[in-house]
């Protein structure tokens, strides 16, 4: 489903993740060309624990009182300090919030919360289970939170749909503007690295070697490392552009089986969510053939909300016009152009791809205000 | 470990009181309102953590909410259902 024939404006950014937190931690990652990962610890498995990038929420203190917080897990605390700092970085005063929708994906939502509370039922017996703990588990929670706690009065929802979550959730995001359901779309993309997905990830991929950092346009090797955070953006109609902003969303784009071959409306620079998963990674090198391409998946990790920080550091390109380092660009082998930091952008639009792991794809493109 | 020693440090950790550590929480304070601030959400988290530390159910309400009054008074209580 596309609607290019309206554009969206990209008022406000948020961003939390293992490079740090908002969007001149972002900017800087950007242009530095490299963050170190982490690492999580893997209580259940041989080793003790792996390379990650993981993203402290500590900021948030900035922007609610401690008490409001305590009944309030990991994955929702990502969610609503991203949510200030796209508010934030917007300067959207709080009384233009009573027409301000909250649309959020998430390829995993509440996984921490929500298997605690499935141990407390097998550990301790359903009467024992905590209604905190359930009232985080519920998968609209994040969105929930923010609203209240935002003062957030439009409809609020979550999308899941893995690794395409952000593109779906997108269309919808549109859609509430097209329609001038509300004014503005709080649009977020959240998950987190709990005790059991870490455990997840280490089972289907192994733990990267020490020191290794992720290589996601090669595609004879899995380099990937996870990665948690939130990406968000404060949406509004191009009339709002006025206020300041970003860039344009020109169009979204989701579907299945993406025709072989390069892309039949190749941007002006393709931003790729590669992540250093080798399956994956050959269908970005088909998709990507003859493109100028960037990729920044390294700087944040291997996680659903990906495309996100791509919106986010597309944004950031063309506010300044110009294409940040790619990390590791020269250990490319698609048969593509990997753009160089500090070229310009470009006139045309910038497009990020996604692709899932089952011949699912989306297409975001953005343009310059 | 006392049972009122045992209690705040189930309190700070099962209901997340950040910033609050046992050595804070007097035993005689309220636990409601001005006291430690609990509130009603609590006071069911409370009745799952009695049950599932202590073992014991508080079915009548008008029995917690003597025991509710404050730590000294939950531990009473709960030292007073382990004898019986």
């Amino acid at each position: 489903m596309t609607h290019p024939d309206s554009r969206i404006v990209i008022r406000g950014i948020g961003a939390v993740g293992g490079f740090g937190c908002g969007v001149a931690a972002l900017e800087q990652a950007l242009s530095g060309g490299e963050v170190r990962p982490g690492r999580v610890a893997l209580p259940m498995t041989a080793v003790s624990d792996m390379a990650a990038f993981m993203a402290d929420t500590v900021l948030l203190k900035d922007f609610l009182p401690v008490k409001a917080l305590r009944r309030v897990d990991h994955y929702s605390r990502l969610a609503l300090l991203g949510a200030h700092l796209a508010l934030a970085d917007a300067a959207l005063p709080e009384a233009d919030r009573a027409g301000l929708g909250v649309v959020i994906a998430s390829g995993h939502g509440a996984t921490g919360i929500t298997f605690a509370f499935q141990d407390s039922f097998i550990n301790d017996g359903d009467i024992c289970a905590s209604p905190t703990h359930f009232a985080n588990s519920i998968h609209n929670s994040a969105a929930a939170n923010i609203s209240i706690m935002l003062g957030a009065a439009g409809p609020s929802l979550t999308v899941s749909q893995f690794h395409l979550s952000v593109p779906s959730a997108l269309l919808t995001a549109r859609q509430w503007l097209l329609e001038r359901r509300v004014e503005r779309v709080l649009f977020g993309a959240v998950d987190e690295l709990s005790r059991l997905t870490s455990h997840y990830w280490c089972r289907q991929h192994g733990p990267a070697a020490d020191g290794t950092l992720p290589r996601p346009l090669r595609t004879g090797a899995d380099t990937a490392i996870p990665g948690e955070g939130a990406a968000f953006l404060l949406l509004s109609r191009e009339e709002d552009a006025a206020n300041g902003g970003y860039c344009t969303l020109d169009s979204v784009t989701t579907g299945r089986n993406l025709p072989p071959g390069p892309l039949s409306a190749s941007p002006g620079l393709l931003l790729l969510g590669a992540d250093g998963i080798q399956a994956t990674g050959r269908r970005y090198a088909e998709a990507a053939a003859g493109s100028r391409i960037a990729c920044y998946t390294p700087l944040y990790g291997s996680m659903p909300p990906g495309p996100a920080f791509d919106i986010a550091s597309a944004a950031l390109i063309l506010r300044s016009g110009v294409v940040f380092p790619t990390p590791a660009g020269d250990a490319c082998d698609f048969p593509a152009a990997v753009a160089k930091g500090g070229e310009p952008v470009g006139p045309g639009p910038v497009g990020i791809l996604t692709l899932d792991d089952d011949d699912g794809h989306g297409l975001i493109s953005l343009g310059s205000l | 470990m006392t049972t009122a020693e045992k209690l705040k440090k189930i309190l700070v950790e099962e209901l997340n009181l950040e910033e609050v550590t046992p050595a804070d929480i007097d035993d005689d304070a309220p636990l409601f309102g001005e006291g430690l601030g609990l509130d009603s959400l609590d006071a069911v988290e409370l009745v799952v953590i009695i049950q599932k530390h202590f073992g014991l159910e508080i079915k009548d309400m008008d029995e917690g909410r003597t025991a509710f009054q404050s730590v000294r008074a939950l531990a009473a209580y709960i030292d007073g259902r382990l004898k019986s």
